[in-house]
């Protein structure tokens, strides 16, 4: 038995590489966008961190996982909250997870929405309570 | 657009259960799901260190069966879903499972008992202390057995042929290992044993049992050891030793020592990599996995029937108790 038996394979996803890193701080308030798409990158630094800015909503932390694997499934948005959590379905491929005590969003977005409309659409829809 | 609150205050009907000796404090809507949860809990006197909490609302309005499983995870957050009726969503951090089923999946007892406890204890396992080993279990006068092997090795077509050899059966494939306050325990859950086709030259008694496909695609036959096979099914007990499987075209039987290095490689294969976010959990589990890399272990190399590696292993353990004695 040697070591290369020792193998993990990623099944969840949680460990793509993503690339495409933005960060500021304002204040006390840190922002991050950490993607493995450059266009999801771009558009969510432009859109969700100002917006949140200008609210002064405090910091957050995005990591987005533009998912090719992911199906595509669908076109019903379900929002999901438990308390602590809220997580918004586009069917089943697009998945995007709010924790505001952890101050993070997380995601995986299917390959057939565009960066557009997850900045002007449905981050929205999950932020906005 | 669907909105959905899991809103516990809303969730009448609550249950304390134990699956694999994890406290689980359930709460739902549905009195039918928490009769099926119920049915399936099993107390035991050694507890992990922490409980889980499960939330689930039954929407009532579909009976849409459980479709494709289809998981993803970032930081503490893992999200799994059965078709578009059944999400699930696993907050490690809070050691939380809330869920979103249809009526369909609340009254689908195999679908709770096969898939969905078992998934739960491995993603909320690491913040819980109970770490997921791919080995069978079997106990024999209170001690533990664990059989490690990659899939495919025979660790079920051995565990059915040594609960046939009055070993007590605690579990075929996955093995939850927690930590107590003398040692480790050892964990079933009541999942059924998995047998390939092939199995039937060995067991008579398979003959007229139906194959079915399983979670991972595969034909197999998926039947409750204790009904089938007349085993006595043990819900924990204390590992003694651990053995790896290695089958070969020879005939016999041959033991080997494995090296602590070996045994943790091993270990470590059968867990998946945490994030950094989890980094307690994963410090808390390299402590178990330590403990079990620990026991006294061996490669058994075999070739022959299960019934012939099952005697060779009583005769083995028989030998090491011999040894403990003197």
């Amino acid at each position: 038995m040697t070591d290369d038996r020792c193998w993990h394979p990623d099944l969840l996803r949680r460990f793509v590489p993503t690339p495409y890193v933005f960060g500021r701080y304002d204040g006390p308030n840190r922002f991050l966008v950490e993607s493995n798409d450059l266009e999801i990158a771009l558009n969510v630094r432009q859109s969700v961190i100002a917006h949140r800015q200008a609210d002064r909503n405090g910091g957050l932390i995005c990591k987005l996982i533009r998912d090719s694997a992911n199906p595509d499934d669908g076109s019903e948005i379900t929002i999901v909250s438990n308390g602590t959590l809220r997580v918004l379905y586009l069917g089943t491929g697009t998945i995007l997870i709010h924790d505001p005590e952890r101050s993070e969003l997380l995601g995986f977005v299917a390959r057939n929405v565009k960066a557009h409309e997850l900045v002007s659409s449905l981050i929205p829809a999950l932020l906005d309570k | 657009m669907v909105c959905i609150s899991i809103d516990q205050t809303a969730l009448l009907h609550s249950r304390a259960l134990c699956f694999a000796g994890a406290a689980c404090d359930l709460r739902t809507n549905s009195p039918e799901l928490a009769r099926v949860l119920e049915a399936l809990s099993i107390t035991t006197d050694e507890a992990a260190q922490s409980g889980f909490h499960m939330r689930v609302v039954v929407d009532e309005s579909t009976v849409e069966g459980a479709g494709e499983p289809h998981f993803r995870g970032l930081h503490h957050v893992v999200t799994a879903s059965f078709g578009r009726s059944n999400m699930f969503l696993f907050d490690i951090l809070r050691r939380t499972l809330s869920a979103r089923v249809s009526v369909g999946v609340a009254r689908d007892y195999r679908f709770w008992k096969e898939k969905l406890i078992p998934i739960t204890l491995g993603v909320l396992g690491a913040a819980m202390g109970l770490v997921p080993v791919h080995c069978a279990c079997l106990e024999l006068d209170g001690d533990g057995l664990l059989i490690a092997g990659v899939s495919g090795a025979g660790k079920s077509t051995l565990s059915v042929a040594l609960s046939e050899e009055g070993f007590n059966y605690v579990s075929d494939d996955w093995t939850y290992i927690s930590q107590s306050r003398d040692g480790i325990v050892a964990h079933g859950t009541s999942a059924p044993v998995k047998l390939l086709p092939d199995a039937v030259r060995h067991f008579q008694n398979l003959r007229g049992h139906r194959l079915q496909t399983s979670m991972n695609g595969e034909l197999a036959y998926e039947l409750d050891v204790a009904e089938v096979f007349g085993a006595q099914v043990e819900r924990a007990c204390e590992p003694r030793w651990l053995i790896f499987l290695d089958r070969t075209q020879d005939k016999g039987a041959v033991f080997t020592p494995i090296s602590y290095a070996d045994a943790r490689v091993y270990l470590n294969s059968s867990v998946e990599r945490l994030p950094p976010q989890l980094g307690d959990a994963a410090a808390m589990r390299e402590q178990t996995i330590e403990c079990v890399a620990l026991l006294p272990s061996w490669r058994l190399q075999y070739g022959g029937t299960p019934q012939f590696a099952a005697k060779e292993l009583r005769e083995f353990v028989a030998h090491r108790r011999q040894e403990i004695c003197v």
